[in-house]
């Protein structure tokens, strides 16, 4: 009972996050999730725009705070670019882990759902593509029979499209229970509970949908 | 511009996400409350205790603006409980447990999109009081040892007894390999495994090694696999009525 009454009370009078940390909370999470995970997740474009307009207005600032020379401002000008420069690192790596995916299966990122990619990401993987086929054409595909020009032929029972393996394993963090979930093994199915707080080793297909509804986390 | 970092975290990446939790620090100097990014910091008023993230705190021990606080496990009676309970033969097979988590606050919302606000729970690094003085004793959180080797390697005179907790941490650290390490037995044939309580650069390091041998595994038997899925399938087509037959495919 004491500990029902004690949870009440932390859940009422917790102080509430700030939003600025929320995000900062979210963007860590994208870039460790999309850098544990085999496939590309889709893409909070809420959140990118909002932390890019963020970085964009405390470049403005620590700008006008350099030029107005104040000796006393020294020092924390140093700690407001030690902070750009950490945001602006975990973007920059998160976005790089994506085009890292995109690249490596071009033609499965342009088949996935539209909330995947940001528009960004898929004119430059149309437009990479479209290149690389045009090349390849003019080399040396237009010397093949026509029904062997294709570069994303799936006919014949072996697909041309290269995927991620989705059973891959992963490392992850359960945050909100989740009761018992089916996982593939070798030797047959079986079911884990997971818990809140739990770390797991688990094949990725089968801890997906929980990463992608923000109950686990990769780690 | 694409990255060319294999999957999972490096050691340095997890050094990097474990400089954002907060720790405790004595300030020399007073600070105003500054518009970070990652939201407002706390002014700073000497000599109150006020919570800072790692990386700030370190800036501002560099600059000998402030002190650091070590957190309540980080201490000599408290690191020798963990490595009592570690070295124990009668949990021989479980790592020290991690310190209790608040209950969640967010509900899962299939209708809202990936990481919106609504919907994201805070983790480490972002948990209030895991790494601060008044961080839960005798229990190891996930970025224990990073914490650790930062706090020691920059703020070593703000421990009353540095070297002793060097000492301490390098045979916790053993233990827990060799516990980890002794624990890779399971992943034959295993469907999942369960490591609780390991910490961040625990699972940098091992992460190639256990990944290898899982996806490893995995391939070698994936023959079998498929054999048995489409026995399973042709099983559940034939109806509902024989359960005992496909509970003898299990077995085999």
């Amino acid at each position: 009972m004491d500990t029902d009454i004690s949870d009440i009370l932390a859940s009422v009078s917790s102080p509430t996050v700030h939003p600025h940390t929320l995000d900062l909370q979210a963007l860590t999470r994208a870039w460790v999730n999309e850098r544990s995970a085999p496939e590309l997740l889709p893409y909070p474009a809420d959140l990118i725009a909002r932390v890019s307009g963020r970085l964009s207005a405390q470049i403005l600032k620590i700008e006008s705070l350099t030029s107005t020379n104040n000796p006393g401002l020294k020092s924390t000008l140093v700690i407001y670019q030690t902070e750009l420069e950490r945001v602006k690192f975990l973007l920059r790596s998160y976005l790089r882990a994506r085009i890292a995916k995109i690249d490596a299966y071009p033609h499965h990122s342009l088949a996935l759902p539209a909330s995947h990619l940001s528009p960004l990401e898929k004119q430059y993987t149309t437009h990479h593509q479209s290149l690389l086929s045009t090349h390849y054409h003019t080399s040396f595909l237009s010397a093949f029979p026509a029904s062997l020009q294709r570069l994303d032929d799936t006919t014949g029972g072996v697909s041309m499209v290269d995927r991620p393996d989705e059973d891959t394993a992963v490392f992850c963090r359960v945050l909100r229970d989740c009761g018992g979930v089916d996982v593939q093994g070798t030797e047959g199915t079986a079911q884990v509970e997971l818990r809140r707080g739990d770390i797991w080793v688990l094949r990725w297909r089968d801890v997906r949908g929980r990463v992608e509804e923000g109950s686990v986390e990769m780690i | 511009m694409a990255l060319p970092l294999p999957p999972g975290l490096t050691p340095a990446e997890t050094g990097f996400l474990c400089e954002m939790e907060l720790v405790t620090v004595i300030p020399r100097q007073r600070l105003e409350s500054l518009q970070l990014l990652g939201g407002p910091t706390q002014p700073l008023n000497p000599p109150f205790p006020t919570p800072l993230p790692l990386w700030l705190a370190l800036l501002l021990k560099k600059q000998r603006r402030a002190n650091i606080q070590p957190p309540a496990w980080l201490t000599l009676s408290s690191l020798r409980t963990i490595l009592d309970f570690e070295t124990d033969d009668r949990t021989a097979g479980v790592f020290s447990p991690p310190p209790a988590l608040p209950q969640p606050k967010t509900f899962p919302d299939p209708d809202l999109p990936y990481l919106s606000p609504d919907t994201v729970e805070l983790s480490t690094p972002f948990l209030k009081d895991t790494h601060t003085s008044s961080a839960q004793e005798g229990a190891l959180p996930y970025h224990w040892l990073e914490l650790a080797s930062l706090l020691l390697a920059s703020a070593a005179d703000d421990f009353p007894d540095a070297d002793a907790i060097r000492v301490l941490i390098r045979d916790l650290r053993e233990v827990r390999m060799s516990k980890l390490r002794k624990g890779f037995r399971v992943l034959e044939g295993g469907a999942g495994l369960k490591i609780n309580g390991v910490g961040g650069l625990e699972v940098a390091e091992v992460r190639g090694f256990v990944g290898g041998v899982v996806d490893g595994l995995r391939r070698l038997g994936r023959a079998r696999e498929e054999m048995r899925r489409e026995r399973e399938e042709e099983d559940g087509n034939t109806g509902v009525g024989d359960e005992e037959g496909s509970e003898d495919g299990m077995v085999l």
